[in-house]
């Protein structure tokens, strides 16, 4: 079924208290085999987003479809092709690791144990039964990843899979989320702060800001098609104007030039500033992930130069 | 071969792929028909999406250097694109323009520009170049 995607949002809002919503009008989807990175600021709504995926939360207005369904009135059909990592992973505490991967097996009627006991011994876990509450958060999130995995998912959900782990560990996690790519054309959806492992999975970025989705692109495309253009202070009576222009994303003042970020490569940003208002040889530059992350999201510096 | 990427640098990670494939042809350390590695292989080896490593491919594969065949495996290609010479030395003078800006901005003067040259060559053309350009 190429036409249903994996995972569809489609005009999604929600808010905790009245009047201060958390999402609004976030519209995206996935499809098979598609990996889409969803970035943004603490607190600018990719956990509620994905809690809302998993029927955790009812979104207050728009739709929510997992494999064409509704998490929330078909939560067992979804569940069994999803597999996920929530942020804080709440384990049985009791538990024994061959306690948990046996209740696992029993769940879920497509659980391999191959690729459970391969995990277990590339994470270092196999012929280890400490109960939940004895593991290091780094071994946590581990016997959680291999509990959302075991079972073939076709939609993997990860919500800041990096979350507290070494840098040793977070590889152990990318290397076996890329082997699912390779093996099983996993799709996944996974929120993360580390650029390097979001260019590493590839993909789509969602980035969201204050609830709402800033970009929706495909990652190479924000690397090589997006930048920032410095306006420097003498075309400052140009940037209401220049704020107006569909491909202008962003405006902000950095100290007393003014930053753009644009949706073009910087030559043709460079014409295209040069054409409408006359401006030579503005600086423009493509930037890596990180500085675009903080141009698109970060606070105006005005405030603090003030 | 040897790839080898970093995340963060000023080029999308196909985009550094390509450069080092392109320069291992270019540097006579991979040579036509060779096996690249399968998308599997090196994305799993360099730890990055199959998808990225698919698309470097796709690319050369338009701009002629490698060729897929089906079943088999990736190849470079036997015969590299021939792109005329004029377009060539156009393409190459632009490119020398430019180091040689940067170098006399940089306070260098065109000896060193020379020698830098020479060490850029020895990289491209490191140890097993030599050997097979004996037997050839």
């Amino acid at each position: 079924m190429p036409t249903t995607p994996v995972l569809e949002f489609r005009d999604i809002a929600r808010s905790f208290r009245r009047g201060e919503p958390v999402l609004s009008d976030v519209s995206f989807s996935l499809a098979r085999e598609e990996v889409v990175a969803l970035l943004g600021r603490n607190g600018s709504g990719k956990t509620t987003l994905i809690q809302i995926a998993m029927g955790m939360l009812f979104p207050h207005a728009g739709t929510v479809r997992v494999f064409g369904m509704s998490p929330i009135h078909e939560p067992v059909a979804v569940k069994k092709r999803i597999g996920y990592v929530a942020e804080q992973q709440i384990l049985p505490s009791r538990s024994t690791i061959p306690d948990l991967m046996a209740f696992h097996r029993y769940l879920f009627p497509t659980w391999d144990v191959e690729l459970e006991r391969s995990l277990l011994a590339r994470f270092g876990l196999s012929g280890n039964s400490s109960r939940m509450r004895q593991l290091s958060k780094g071994e946590a999130r581990q016997v959680a990843l291999i509990c959302a995995v075991a079972h073939r998912p076709e939609l993997l959900i990860l919500d800041e899979p990096a979350g507290g782990l070494d840098p040793a560990a977070r590889r152990e996690f990318l290397e076996t989320s890329i082997q699912l790519l390779n093996r099983e054309g996993t799709a996944i959806l996974f929120s993360s702060h580390h650029m390097g492992d979001v260019e590493r999975l590839g993909g789509r970025v969602v980035l969201l800001d204050e609830g709402r989705v800033r970009v929706d692109d495909d990652l190479d495309a924000l690397r090589e098609s997006y930048c920032i253009a410095i306006i420097p202070r003498y075309a400052a009576h140009a940037i209401t104007m220049i704020e107006q222009l569909p491909e202008c994303l962003k405006v902000h003042q950095q100290y007393t030039d003014w930053h753009a970020v644009f949706r073009g490569t910087p030559q043709r940003v460079q014409a295209l500033l040069h054409d409408a208002f006359g401006l030579n040889n503005v600086q423009c530059a493509t930037v890596p992930l990180e500085e675009l992350f903080i141009e698109l999201v970060g606070e105006d510096r005005r405030a603090e130069a003030s | 071969m040897h790839i080898a990427i970093n995340p963060g640098d000023d080029l999308p990670i196909y985009r550094q792929i390509m450069r080092q494939i392109m320069d291992a042809i270019a540097g006579g350390r991979l040579t036509g028909g060779e096996r690249l590695p399968s998308h599997r292989e090196l994305s799993e080896q360099l730890v990055i999406a199959p998808l990225t490593v698919k698309k470097s491919y796709d690319e050369l594969e338009a701009l002629g250097y490698i060729e897929s065949q089906r079943g088999r495996g990736t190849f470079v290609s036997a015969r590299l694109p021939k792109v005329s010479r004029a377009v060539r030395s156009s393409q190459l003078l632009d490119a020398a323009r430019a180091l040689l800006s940067q170098a006399y901005l940089g306070g260098l003067r065109y000896a060193d520009v020379l020698k830098v040259l020479a060490d850029a060559n020895h990289d491209l053309t490191a140890e097993p170049a030599r050997t097979r350009r004996k037997e050839g």
